[in-house]
């Protein structure tokens, strides 16, 4: 079998001891990220990044993804410990979770998470492992026109999962791909919007920038509304789940890994939206429907499985096609890129090594997570009592200097405070960032294969449609895009944001 | 009459038409070309008009939908002038300051931001941080800034 000696290829390099060693460090810096609100993944990796190019790529790349899925672990623990959700993806965790430990089942509630987690991440890597190559190689045969219906359809359906107001989430898209065309033009080496300053020839760098929308600006809205946190946690016993748990989210573990996957290779998708998709279709499918809200193990069990099976599979159109879903995956393709290796559907050919090892490095990160998590959450607890005035200035002081180290230049430092501007104000009037740095990684992709196609094509926009692929992949995106903005939809959208 | 029923969105959107406009009037010069030879100019001014066209939409918006009530906002002008000033003045005084002295005073400065800073803490964090920083960027990652700069007497530019 064909995908057994690629595992064991994968296998070779991710248990080689110095990638063990980083996936190691991913997963625990990932979770204690993901312990602590107010610093999510995308934040951790931006700042990271410029530390990492001293390493092999599959080292790096390894430890980066580490931090993603280990931030999803980490913020189900004090959601449901404290009801305090580390990260977005866990805000629906802390309504039953929290129910459950207030039972005194806290540490039935962990380890539901951890196994439904565990399980969602063995299947989703299974699915990475299985679905990817032949994704690929159908990407192989992508022409220009094809690659820029992809990317529409993707943006369209990151539009369509964002929350929030439609027009401003597509809004944001475009202010992102117009940020994308600062610098020099590559057709015709023109240099665009770069105001005489030579550094701003190679455009706005994406590293500073996500820093300062997502790093600085989360600091100024923490700062708005500081308040220390009181932390009183009861020991956590009976880490043991009983057989009647076991059937209980038997059912619900494995509906949300599937949902979870699904959602998780949408453009826009991810880790946050499976877990309030699962939670509330759980909610309507289980049995004990009625007991949701009020400690219902069911209603940790979905979500947790989802949100890890969703994590996962965001990886694979970053790796098969080399579009980004969603802001931490935009900074993994910059990671690629700072190592040398154009992420698109070539990596798998090229770069087996890394790719398999990535894939087989998911898996030993996962089983590291449980046995990591469950004794170490005393550990976790103790990390919260950190209070937040002496957690801010660390987090600017690492920003400032992983801004400078990434050209060895002050001026990515100062574009990353100009962009905590931008991001604040945008977010003052309630915009989305994410779709922002999304349509600013695939700014320039976009043009080129837009240019690229309307050369071939000499002028002739038909091209679009006349290649079955390209036309279906356009049908797509305006059938999701009329669905979102059909009222009866729409409406049953805002429920689903909601609930 | 038309009214304004959403003030955040009425601003949001013409933030959008002013950043459209932003960008074709700094790209004016950009040869946009045709649509079988695009210039540089063609893909940024496509963009600056739907962006135009999506402000003008939310404004429309604004002007039919009412607000949904929300918590009152809460502003920090202290924190924000902080904490965005903060990289500034990091950027402008480490090559003269070297990385130590240029991270001291970045961590204490910027913890005044916080209601519950103090001093004692700030300056504390701030010698530690500064420490770990020469440690992890000078000597372990090798980045090409000193320790103490020029602008330091007596230990300045040994590194």
């Amino acid at each position: 079998m064909d995908i057994f000696s690629n595992l064991w290829l994968g296998a070779s390099t991710a248990f080689l001891p110095m990638n063990l060693f980083y996936g190691f460090i991913g997963c625990l810096l990932g979770t204690a990220i993901g312990v602590l609100p107010g610093l999510g993944p995308t934040a951790t990796i931006a700042m990271l990044l410029p530390i990492t190019f001293g390493l092999p790529p599959e080292s790096a790349l390894i430890m980066l993804a580490g931090i993603f899925y280990g931030a999803q672990y980490g913020g189900s623990t004090t959601a449901v410990l404290i009801n305090l959700p580390g990260e977005s993806s866990s805000v629906v965790t802390a309504i039953d979770g929290y129910q459950m430990a207030r039972n005194g089942r806290a540490g039935a509630a962990l380890a539901t998470a951890a196994l439904g987690s565990f399980f969602a991440g063995t299947v989703a890597t299974i699915l990475l492992a299985v679905a990817a190559p032949p994704l690929a190689s159908v990407a192989l045969n992508f022409g220009p026109a094809e690659y820029f219906s992809l990317m529409v359809l993707g943006l369209v359906a990151s539009v369509a999962l964002a929350s929030g107001s439609l027009l401003k989430a597509m809004a944001m898209i475009v202010f992102g791909l117009l940020l994308g065309t600062v610098g020099t033009d590559v057709e015709s080496g023109t240099p665009r919007y770069v105001f005489d300053v030579p550094e701003l020839y190679d455009g706005l760098n994406f590293v500073a920038v996500s820093m300062g929308i997502f790093g600085i600006c989360e600091i100024l809205r923490n700062l708005e509304n500081e308040q220390e946190r009181s932390v009183g946690v009861k020991r956590v016993t009976g880490l043991m789940l009983t057989r009647e748990d076991f059937r209980r989210i038997r059912w619900p573990v494995l509906r949300g890994t599937a949902l979870g996957s699904f959602l998780g290779v949408l453009p826009g998708g991810g880790a946050m939206l499976a877990s309030f998709a699962s939670y509330a279709m759980e909610k309507r499918l289980s049995p004990n429907g009625a007991e949701f809200g009020k400690g219902a193990i069911e209603g940790v069990a979905a979500p947790e499985s989802a949100n890890n099976a969703g994590a996962q599979t965001s990886f694979i159109p970053m790796l098969t096609l080399g579009i980004p879903g969603n802001p931490v995956m935009a900074l993994m393709v910059g990671a690629m890129i700072l190592q040398g290796i154009t992420p698109g559907p070539n990596v798998i050919s090229d770069e087996p090594d890394l790719f398999w090892g990535m894939i087989v490095s998911m898996w030993s990160g996962n089983l590291m997570l449980v046995i990591l998590n469950l004794p170490l959450i005393g550990l976790w607890v103790r990390m919260l009592t950190v209070p937040y005035h002496l957690l801010f200035p660390a987090i600017i002081g690492f920003c400032c200097i992983g801004a400078y180290s990434i050209n060895n230049s002050v001026f990515d430092v100062f574009v990353m405070a100009g962009f905590s501007v931008v991001g604040f104000a945008l977010s003052k009037m309630r915009f989305e960032p994410a779709p922002l740095l999304l349509g600013f990684i695939l700014g320039p992709m976009l043009e080129e294969n837009l240019r690229r196609a309307m050369l071939i094509s000499q002028g002739d926009p038909t091209i679009f449609v006349r290649s079955p692929l390209s036309l279906s992949l356009l049908l797509v995106a305006v059938v999701v895009l009329g669905l979102v903005l059909s009222p009866s939809i729409s409406r049953k959208r805002e429920e689903a944001f909601t609930e | 009459m038309l009214k304004i029923r959403n003030g955040r969105d009425f601003v949001g959107g013409a933030t959008m038409i002013l950043v459209g406009l932003l960008f074709i009037w700094f790209g004016r010069e950009l040869e946009a070309g045709n649509s079988f030879q695009m210039g540089p100019g063609y893909f940024p001014t496509m963009l600056s008009l739907i962006l135009m066209a999506l402000g003008a939409l939310i404004i429309g918006q604004s002007l039919v939908v009412e607000a949904e009530q929300d918590g009152p906002e809460t502003w920090n002008w202290k924190a924000y002038g902080l904490v965005i000033l903060a990289p500034i003045g990091f950027g402008l005084v480490l090559a003269g300051l070297g990385l130590a002295p240029t991270m001291f005073f970045l961590i204490v400065g910027v913890a005044s931001a916080s209601r519950y800073a103090n001093w004692r803490h700030s300056i504390l964090l701030g010698l530690f941080l500064a420490a770990c920083c020469v440690l992890l960027f000078t000597k372990l990652l090798s980045l090409p800034v000193s320790a103490f700069g020029p602008w330091v007497p007596f230990v300045g530019g040994l590194s």
